[in-house]
């Protein structure tokens, strides 16, 4: 599996849940899903954020575990809890900087991505990037990936002075190096009621509309 | 008569919806599996590729299916979980009649001699025609051509319809008047290609999930994406021009565009003057059209309009595509040969990354309405009026030209005439016209009032409810066939499982009807490949020619494009299925060199004349209101709606309305809003989203019952196709009274139940949660 | 809530080098020092209780030492792990909430309590998978009774005699003290419970491991991540401890002591590799495990406390004192979060995190959407 990547294009996604669907129906997931999706705030966008594991170099995640309930394997596959070693506490949950690893009060332990081990460790393809309709999800060799389509694929993210690594990419226009994660700039509707005003195509328009020009004036 | 005789609990406890969540033998890390059988999906018409899981003849799970080229393995959410509609507790396994108290047991044989003598007993009353059918199109080419087959030579009426009628016809009628054929343009590999791409009226995100990878391929080399759409879609967003439409205001916008590009010499004169018909004429009719007058009908600002004229027509490059959105209109037909005007005009048909594409909606909605299923047409896109095409369908029946009856009513139009009293009986396969049909409460009383009904169906739904006889008939993944993708691409579907219990195979159950009606001699076929083989020889010489087609070649090719011709003499004179040939590669893309269907191997303009909807906002009713999918659901929802994590991604309809609109209301998200139009009125919770227009409200409508958008929507229909206008109403909108309330929360309650022994550690509420987010 | 900044992110610098959580190569000395302090009580108290080697059976010193070597693993590897931020945060904050004023009694209630559910009813791991469950429990009561037995056995602190009055019966001595009023029959069942404990006990191991080995090799998450060393290989030494085990009863019951001193050489030799085996494997988890009650007063303790609200959207998503914690142990670990806007990345909300990716992907591109 060295040479196959995994690419992350949420500017693609379509919030249609196929990968959540998809995940749960993982051999090992057993109908729980791993990855996250969800909106960032409906009430004012369409717009969906999709989050596998990004199976960091150096992984914070397994760094804070008090148990050494998470190993990383030689392949760079950040793996989930250990089921005889998780406490539980929540630790790697609160720390990840990419909120990945989610607690699951019902069995008291913490289970996150492992990029589908027993599909990607024998060379197939992980079921998120299997199913992903508009492949904001992309699983394939960098060849396959730039022959299909355009942008550069970094891995190095900077959160404030930490910077991090991953094995997983996130596709970026062409010529960007990694990704700052600002936050002051994405504020949304709910703090900042006129944040898209600007963008409004429907900003024109009336909203109960009384006299129909369509009616009156608009007649051939 | 026939109303339901159980209670709204009672139904729930034995016929569901039971929300399904876990495969037969429970979630198995262990990947045991007797088989894993190729075959595609069944919900929507883009019919993707799956592999399904089997053991012990029950499909456990699915596999993404990489060899496919359409979808590579890529599946929305419907088709992820499609297999849970599978070894449901809601499945229906035994012949039932309908008594005052409930629904008993009966044998086949009883079920069976019930239906055919109440058939022979009311058309004997009141004529052939009293007695009708109802069909759909997530059936099998093979079971769509056996319905039409059945219904004109076994119960030999006119009045056969099929849910295509809500779905394809518009684009069907559009495309046969412009281009003389009813098929997409070109394969979906073509939009990677294409430089502009013009999407009105279809939420493909959510509606054709796997058609955003092609378009955003197209993007990557160099695309601009222009979207008309009254809401902002998922696709809509990232557009790089957003045309606010308003509903029903498509051909407005459409008839400006053409006048920019006329105004602005923008249109290929040569291909005009070599390859079409009528220019003139549909020029005179947009001469007027201006962007300033189109502005103020669909409220789209006028210079918006001038660019997307003028990046569609410099482009060297473009494909349209559009779907229901337009298509769901008293002015559907016009609005559909609104865009092909626009693609003749600028000659942008008919090359790689030029075309015109209507993208289907339902399982087989192309194939489904090629073969003989609508009441006006015969097998091969053939018309029932036409004398030589009935001498030929009859030859292949083998049965006199009068056996076949003439043009019959269409699927609305036969609900009116129930509900007039003229139609007594009814029979229907693959049809829920209780949630799909507008105007919900007229069509239940049109059930109400017949004589006789027979339904065949896997689920108990809404509409089966209402029927005298319920016969058991078989899913998707128990019959085998072919169906044609929204491409034109003709697969092969498989059947990895058999009907369970005593439940049987659609087109078992209709032989058997014919046999006990006396018309055996019809209907000799023991497999579902023969009337595949006798499909082939109807088709042979019609504009959706499969002759050229067969299951090998199907299934080794990876599916083949009709139109594939006869290339030999004898395959195009011969009789016999045996001498058929099959050497056509299919037809990936149409209209190459400006070759078109029509007689004359040219196109034709159209010209349209703007005029309003059926209905259009006033005092009274103020807000227009419109309808449309969610990516979760299916259709009326009879299988999706029992699959439980489908469901928890969108568990109930939500009313989504602009934040202004709302808060001249008063309402807030999750707040209890009624919403009443001439017909009806719903209760339902709001969603304040600023992604639709503010003078608009959409419904999703796969729910039944009280949650029915189509109590709101109006049986207005096109004249031309007779789609209903489900995009297009008025209505009005307030906070609902307490009272309202309890009700609204009443129904929610009782929408559906939860499979029990779910595994321990599955935490539901949890997996519900996530799926919401 | 967020201090609006003009300046820059900082610039990007190479990833510092941050130790890998895992074992050291290097001897810890508190480690050591702990595990000789342990080893050499246990030294001890095997002195006392076999009153000064009276009662030690000399056939059973290698056990005996093994076991003293084994029980130094344990304390040095749980000494270290105990010195790992995260561990020794837990570890301090477990106790100091535990010994609160006031709410020790009710602590030490709920310490049994928990103790019960969480290390002997195993409730989370039936939560999990029943079948695991009960493999699990099978080799959790297989083991502890075999420990419960052979240690004091070796240590010379119990051992079984015949009763002078009726040779027939036997009788427990423990600590060098005839327990008179303990006298059994050999030939009664009881007798035959507590003569053959130890088989008792491997049966319920190889119960356990034939229904863990099932799993191991059908299912795929195990297939696709266990490992040798971690996984396969504590099964194979608890098994071979077993039947090795078994075989020196059949060879002394049914095959009149053939190869006895054979079975026993190799009985004794896989007893030594699991008891070296014990601290450095997957046993380990045996005793990290306890660990399970400190989150739980720990929790219970951050529920109670201030909640921590997300820089971003205000959400409440953990306790105060766990991100107070965190913030602390991070640097320790070489992470350095600290982010001109909100303080520190780790003041963000799971969600907004895995928000702002998304958010930052659209804004590099250039354009804006709504």
């Amino acid at each position: 599996m060295s040479d196959l990547r995994f690419f992350v294009d949420p500017i693609r996604c379509i919030g249609c849940k196929a990968c959540m669907q998809a995940c749960s129906e993982c051999a090992t997931h057993k109908g729980k899903s791993m990855i996250h999706l969800e909106h960032i705030e409906r009430g004012s966008s369409t717009q969906t954020a999709p989050m596998v594991c990004m199976h960091c170099d150096l992984p914070t995640c397994a760094a804070v575990c008090p148990a050494d309930a998470i190993k990383r394997t030689e392949d760079g596959i950040v793996q989930s809890s250990q089921a005889p070693r998780c406490i539980g506490c929540s630790n790697c949950v609160n720390a990840c900087p990419f909120g990945v690893p989610r607690y699951y009060p019902e069995i008291d332990q913490m289970l996150k991505c492992d990029m589908c081990y027993d599909r990607t460790s024998i060379g197939q393809k992980p079921m998120c990037a299997s199913v992903c309709p508009s492949e904001a999800l992309f699983y394939g060799t960098l060849e396959e990936f730039q022959a299909r389509r355009k942008g550069t694929p970094t891995n190095t993210f900077q959160f404030g002075a930490q910077t991090i690594t991953t094995k997983v990419f996130i596709v970026l226009p062409e010529g960007e190096i990694g990704l700052d994660m600002d936050v002051i700039s994405h504020m949304d509707a709910r703090f900042e009621p006129d944040a898209f005003d600007h963008l409004d195509p429907f900003a024109h328009l009336e909203p109960l509309p009384q006299a129909q020009p369509g009616l009156t004036g608009g007649r051939l | 008569m026939a109303k339901p005789p159980l209670s709204r609990e009672d139904y729930l406890d034995l016929y569901g919806p039971t929300l399904h969540y876990s495969p037969p033998g429970g979630f198995r890390t262990v990947d045991d599996y007797d088989d894993l059988v190729d075959t595609h999906c069944c919900f929507c018409g883009q019919q993707c590729g799956i592999k399904l899981k089997v053991k012990d003849n029950e499909v456990v799970g699915f596999e993404p299916r990489y060899d496919f080229p359409f979808n590579r393995g890529k599946l929305c959410p419907k088709g992820i979980k499609r297999y849970l509609q599978g070894s449901h507790p809601d499945r229906l396994l035994h012949p039932m009649r309908r008594t005052p108290t409930g629904y008993q047991r009966i044998t086949w044989d009883e079920a069976l001699s019930e239906t055919v003598s109440k058939i022979q007993e009311i058309q004997a009353k009141y004529g052939r025609d009293s007695f009708a059918m109802l069909s759909g199109v997530s059936l099998t080419n093979e079971k769509s051509y056996l319905v039409g087959k059945f219904a004109r030579l076994a119960l030999q009426t006119a009045n056969l319809d099929y849910n295509g009628r809500l779905c394809m016809v518009s684009a069907g009628a559009g495309n046969k008047k412009a281009y003389g054929i009813d098929r997409s343009s070109n394969h979906w590999e073509d939009i990677t290609q294409a430089k502009v791409i013009f999407i009105i009226g279809t939420n493909i995100a959510e509606c054709f999930p796997i058609t955003t990878d092609y378009i955003w391929r197209a993007r990557d080399n160099g695309a601009k994406i222009i979207y008309a759409d009254p809401r902002m879609v998922p696709m809509a967003r990232t557009a790089d021009l957003f045309l606010p439409l308003r509903v029903g205001s498509d051909s407005a916008l459409l008839m400006a565009m053409l006048h920019v590009l006329i105004r602005d010499r923008l249109i290929d004169e040569e291909f005009i003057r070599n390859h079409t018909v009528g220019f003139e004429d549909t020029a005179d009719a947009v001469s007027n059209a201006t962007p300033e007058w189109a502005a103020e009908i669909t409220g789209v600002p006028a210079d918006k309009i001038e660019l997307a004229a003028r990046w569609y027509g410099e482009a060297e490059t473009g494909m349209i595509l559009h779907a229901r959105g337009l298509e769901h209109q008293t002015k559907g037909v016009d609005n559909v040969v609104s865009c092909a005007n626009l693609a003749l005009a600028t000659g942008k048909i008919g090359k790689p990354g030029c075309g015109h594409s209507t993208i289907t909606g339902q399982g087989n909605g192309q194939g489904g309405r090629e073969h003989g299923h609508k009441c006006d047409q015969l097998p091969g896109n053939r018309d029932i009026t036409n004398p030589e095409h009935r001498e030929y369908i009859a030859r292949v029946w083998g049965c006199p030209e009068e056996e076949i009856p003439g043009k019959g009513l269409t699927a609305q139009e036969i609900l009116n005439e129930i509900h007039a009293g003229n139609i007594k009986g009814l029979l229907s396969l693959c049809f829920n016209p209780l949630v799909s049909l507008p105007d919900a409460n007229f069509n239940r009383e049109a059930l109400d009032k017949l004589e006789h009904y027979t339904v065949i169906d896997f689920f108990l739904s809404e509409t089966a409810q209402h029927a005298d006889i319920v016969l058991p008939g078989s899913l998707h993944e128990e019959d085998e066939g072919t169906s044609t993708s929204g491409e034109g691409r003709v697969i092969k579907i498989n059947a990895p499982v058999t009907p369970p219990g005593e439940a049987r195979r659609d087109w078992e159950i209709l032989l058997d009807i014919a046999n006990r009606l006396g018309r055996g001699k019809y209907f000799g076929y023991t497999s579902t490949r023969e009337i595949f083989e006798e499909l082939r020889l109807a088709s042979r010489g019609g504009t959706a020619d499969y002759s050229g087609i067969t299951w090998e070649k199907v299934v080794d090719t990876q599916g083949v494009f009709w139109p594939a011709p006869q290339v030999t003499e004898r395959g195009k004179t011969t009789m016999s299925v045996a001498e058929l040939d099959s050497e056509h590669p299919g037809t990936p893309r149409l209209y190459e060199g400006g070759r078109f269907y029509h007689a004359d191997g040219k196109a034709r303009f159209n010209a349209v004349k703007w005029r309003e909807s059926g209905e259009v906002v006033d005092d009274e009713y103020p807000i227009w209101f419109t309808t449309g999918r969610v990516v979760s659901q299916y259709l009326s929802g009879t299988q999706t709606r029992r699959i439980g994590p489908l469901v928890d991604q969108f568990p109930h309809p939500k009313l989504e309305m602009h934040p202004r609109m709302a808060k001249q209301l008063g309402i807030r998200t999750d707040d209890w809003v009624t919403i009443q139009t001439r017909r009806g009125e719903v209760i339902i919770q709001a969603n304040v989203v600023n992604t639709i227009r503010p003078d608009t409200v959409f419904m999703a409508y796969h729910w039944g019952g009280k949650e029915s958008a189509n109590l709101l929507t109006q049986r207005a229909l096109d004249p031309v196709s007779k789609i209903p206008e489900y995009k297009v109403s008025a209505c009005r909108v307030r906070l609902a009274t307490p009272e309202e309330q309890a009700e609204g929360e009443r129904v929610k309650a009782a929408s559906a139940r939860t499979e029990k022994n779910l595994p321990a550690g599955y935490g539901l509420q949890e997996r519900r949660q996530e799926l919401r987010r | 809530m967020l201090k609006p900044t003009g300046a820059a992110l900082p610039p990007r610098r190479d990833p510092p080098p941050v130790p890998v959580p895992g074992m050291d190569v290097t001897l810890d000395r508190r480690g050591v020092i702990w595990g000789l302090i342990v080893a050499a009580l246990v030294t001890l108290s095997i002195y006392l209780g076999s009153q000064r080697f009276h009662g030690f059976d000399g056939a059973l010193a290698g056990y005996a030492f093994a076991t003293v070597f084994a029980i130094f693993g344990i304390v040095y590897r749980y000494v270290v792990w105990l010195q790992r931020p995260p561990t020794r945060t837990y570890w301090r904050r477990g106790w100091e909430l535990f010994w609160q004023p006031g709410q020790r009694i009710r602590n030490t209630g709920l310490f049994f309590k928990m103790g019960w559910e969480k290390l002997i009813e195993q409730r989370f791991i039936r939560k999990r998978s029943r079948g695991r469950w009960l493999a699990h429990q099978l080799i959790f009561w297989g083991c502890l009774i075999a420990i419960a037995i052979t240690f004091p056995l070796t240590f010379g602190w119990l051992r079984f005699e015949s009763d002078f009055t009726n040779p027939s019966d036997y009788l427990i001595v423990l600590f060098g003290q005839r327990l008179e009023f303990f006298t059994f029959p050999a030939r009664s069942l009881l007798g035959w419970l507590i003569m053959h404990g130890l088989n008792v006990a491997a049966v319920l191991c190889l119960a356990g491991i034939a229904l863990i080995l099932g799993r191991r090799i059908k299912d795929q998450a195990e297939i696709a991540t266990q490992r040798f060393d971690n996984d396969i290989m504590p099964l194979i030494l608890l098994f071979a401890v077993s039947v090795t085990g078994m075989f020196l009863t059949v060879s002394n019951m049914f095959i009149e002591g053939k190869f006895y001193y054979f079975l026993t050489t190799i009985h004794a030799v896989t007893v030594y590799l699991w008891l070296l085996y014990l601290p450095f494997g997957k046993f380990f988890h045996i005793f990290q495990r306890i660990a399970n009650l400190g989150v739980w007063f720990y929790k219970a303790a951050g529920a109670n406390g201030p909640q921590a609200a997300c820089a971003r959207c205000g959400t409440e998503y953990t306790s105060e004192l766990q991100r107070g914690d965190l913030k602390a142990m991070l640097p320790e670990l070489g992470f350095d979060y600290r982010h001109s806007q909100v303080d520190n990345w780790q003041n963000l909300c799971p969600g907004c995190r895995r928000k702002l990716m998304t958010l930052n992907q659209f804004a590099v591109t250039g354009k804006e959407f709504m």
